[in-house]
C-alpha cells in the first residue's frame, strides 16, 4: 500500500526528476512530475511522491524452536491465507510465507553452527552463538522494504546453508530465542510477544513431545531441561520485561495436585500505554473481576472454566492481566466467554470462536493458549491497520502558488 | 462494540457492525461436533488425514532425526557423568533439545499442517531418489 505525500511547486515547463528527497521518509520513493493539464488559472503543479509500504515488524520469543507452527498458523490465519515454506527453495528452510506475512526464524542468524558451538562450548541460547549485527541490518532493511539474502540454519544437519532471498512483506514476524535481546532490534519491533512456559508445564509438554522417541526417557528429558536452564534464565527469560504482551502458561489451580499438564491456567499480560494496542478486558477496564461462567445457564464438565481480570504491575510497568483456567468443552462455552470479553478487536461477533474452530485440532484449541494466541492475532491485525491508516494520513502539503 | 455485562447469563445478541451473526464455519463439520469428538476420542488419536511422510526423502529425514536423538542422548549422558555443570554437558543436552525439536517440528508439519517439506522441491524434481513416493 502506498503512502503519498503531495507537494507543490511553482510551474515548470518541462518534465524532470527531482533528486532531493523529503527528509521524513526512509523508504523507496518514486518521483514524477506531472504537468497540470486543464485550462485553469491555477499556477501550480503537483509532484506526487510515493513511499513504498513500511513493513510492520512483530517479535515473538519462545523456547520451542521455530516450529511454533500452530501459534504462527493462528496468527497468520487471522490475516487469511496459509503460511507455507518458500516454494522451490531449500526444503529445510525455516521461513514461512503467506499473503500478508513472512515469518523468519531467528536461528538463521546463528553465527556458529552445531560444530562451532560444540568447539566454543556455547549453547544456542548464548548470545555468542548469534550474529545480532546481521539480524539488526536485515530486519532494518526488510522494515524499509528492501529485500535481503538471509542465511538458513539447517536444523537437521546443524549447518548454515546458502542464503535465501526474502522479499519485504507487509507484516514481518521474527520468532526465536532472541527477538528482544538486542536493543537495536527491539527498537524496530512494532509489537512484541513473549511466550512464558512455566517449568512444570514445560516438563509435561516435553514429555508429550519426546516420550515416543526411542532415545528418550523421563531422565533424559529432565536432564536436558536442567542443563539448559542456566543459559535460559540468563539470556532468554530477561526478555519478557520488554514484551508488550506475555502469554504465561501455568499448571491449573482447578485440580489439586494435577501434574499431567493437560489442564492449563493461561495468563495474558498486556502492557498499558502501548501505541495502537488496547488490552482486552472483562467487565470493565482497570477493575478486578473473577468469573466462573459455568452454572445454571451453562453446564460445563469438570474442571470447568474460571476467568480472572485485574490490573497489575509487571517489571515496573502497568499491565492488565486476563487469565483463563480450565478447558472449553463445547462450542457454546467458547462463544459465551467471547461474548463477555471486551476490546477484542474482532470484526464481527463470534470471530474469535470462528478462528478457534478453524484450527480445532491444533494443541491448545480448548484452553487459554489457543484463545489468547487468537486474540493476540486479532490485536496484531488491529495494530497493523491502525499503523497503515496513520501513515496514509501523513501531512499533505499543498500550497497554492 | 462489545460490552461485557457479567450479570446476564447466556449468549447475548450483541450489536455487531454488520448487525447479524455471520456463519463462516467450515460447511461439513460444526464446531460443537469437533469439540465433542475431541473429548470422546482416546488420547493419541487425531482427526487429521495424513500423518506420514509422502516422499522417501522426508521419511529418511524422520529416521535420521530419530537416530540422532538416540545418539546424542547417549553422548550427553556420558559427557555429563564427568561434570554435570561443565560447558560440554550443557552443549550436549542443548544438541539433544535441538534435534528433538526438529523431529517434533517435522511431525507437526506432517500431522497438523499436512505439508511435506519436500513438496515443492519434488514438484520440480520428481525423478530424484528423495522424491520417490514413500510406500509403507
Amino acid at each position: 500500500m502506498a503512502v503519498s505525500t503531495i507537494y507543490s511547486t511553482r510551474a515548470l515547463n518541462s518534465t524532470h526528476f527531482l533528486t532531493s528527497s523529503p527528509s521524513s521518509s526512509t523508504s523507496k520513493q518514486v518521483f514524477f512530475y506531472r504537468r497540470h493539464q486543464s485550462q485553469t488559472n491555477r499556477r501550480f503543479n503537483t509532484i506526487i511522491t510515493c513511499a513504498a509500504q513500511q513493513t510492520v515488524v512483530i517479535g515473538l520469543a519462545a523456547d520451542s524452536g521455530c516450529g511454533k507452527s500452530t501459534f504462527m498458523r493462528r496468527l497468520t490465519s487471522v490475516f487469511g491465507g496459509a503460511a507455507e515454506p518458500p516454494k522451490g527453495g531449500n526444503p529445510d528452510s525455516n521461513t514461512l510465507i503467506s499473503d500478508m506475512t513472512t515469518v523468519i526464524c531467528l536461528d538463521d542468524y546463528h553465527s556458529l553452527d552445531r560444530t562451532g558451538r560444540k568447539e566454543k562450548g556455547v549453547t544456542a541460547l548464548d548470545p555468542r552463538a548469534n550474529d545480532f549485527d546481521l539480524m539488526y541490518e536485515q530486519v532494518k532493511a526488510l522494515k524499509s522494504s528492501i529485500a535481503v539474502e538471509k542465511p538458513i540454519y539447517n536444523h537437521v544437519t546443524g549447518l548454515l546453508d546458502a542464503p535465501e532471498l526474502i522479499q519485504p512483506p507487509k507484516i514481518l514476524v521474527i520468532e526465536g530465542l532472541h527477538p528482544m535481546f538486542d536493543e537495536r532490534v527491539r527498537e524496530l519491533l512494532d509489537f512484541s510477544i513473549y511466550l512464558d512456559i512455566s517449568n512444570e508445564v514445560k516438563f509435561a509438554w516435553k514429555i508429550q513431545r519426546d516420550m515416543a522417541e526411542r532415545g528418550h526417557s523421563l531422565e533424559s528429558i529432565k536432564a536436558s531441561i536442567e542443563a539448559r536452564k542456566p543459559d535460559f534464565d540468563a539470556f532468554i527469560d530477561p526478555q519478557k520485561q520488554y514484551a508488550d504482551a506475555v502469554i504465561e502458561v501455568l499448571p491449573t489451580q482447578l485440580i489439586p495436585d494435577d501434574n499431567e499438564g493437560k489442564v492449563l491456567r493461561v495468563r495474558l499480560i498486556m502492557k498499558e500505554g502501548v501505541k495502537y494496542f488496547s488490552p482486552v478486558y472483562l467487565f470493565d477496564e482497570g477493575s478486578t473481576i473473577s468469573w466462573i461462567p459455568c452454572g445454571r445457564k451453562l453446564t460445563c464438565s469438570y474442571p470447568g472454566i474460571k476467568l480472572n481480570y485485574e490490573p497489575d504491575t509487571y517489571f515496573d510497568h502497568e499491565v492488565s492481566v486476563l487469565e483463563m483456567d480450565g478447558q472449553f468443552d463445547r462450542l457454546d462455552e467458547l462463544i459465551y466467554v467471547e461474548s463477555h470479553l471486551s476490546n477484542l478487536s474482532s470484526k464481527f461477533y463470534g470471530e474469535v470462536t470462528q478462528q478457534m474452530l478453524k484450527h480445532a485440532d491444533f494443541p491448545g484449541s480448548n484452553n487459554g493458549t489457543g484463545l489468547f494466541q487468537t486474540i493476540v492475532g486479532l490485536k496484531i491485525r488491529d495494530l497493523y491497520e491502525q499503523l497503515i491508516a496513520n501513515k496514509a494520513t501523513a501531512p499533505a502539503e499543498i500550497a497554492k502558488a | 462494540m462489545m460490552s461485557a455485562t457479567a450479570s446476564h447469563g447466556g449468549v447475548m445478541m450483541l450489536p455487531s457492525p454488520s448487525g447479524a451473526l455471520q456463519h463462516q464455519r467450515p460447511p461439513t463439520v460444526t464446531g460443537s461436533d469437533m469439540f465433542r469428538v475431541r473429548r470422546k476420542e482416546p488420547r493419541g488419536l487425531r482427526l487429521v488425514v495424513a500423518a506420514t511422510a509422502k516422499y522417501k526423502g522426508t521419511k529418511m529425514r524422520e529416521e535420521k532425526l530419530s537416530e540422532m536423538i538416540e545418539e546424542k542422548v547417549k553422548e550427553a549422558t556420558e559427557v555429563c557423568e564427568a561434570d554435570v555443570r561443565s560447558e560440554e554437558c550443557k552443549v550436549a543436552w542443548d544438541e539433544v533439545e535441538e534435534v528433538s525439536q526438529a523431529r517434533a517440528d517435522l511431525r507437526i508439519k506432517l500431522k497438523f499442517l499436512n505439508q511435506d517439506p519436500l513438496e515443492s522441491f519434488c514438484q520440480e524434481n520428481p525423478e530424484t531418489d528423495e522424491c520417490r513416493i514413500y510406500e509403507d
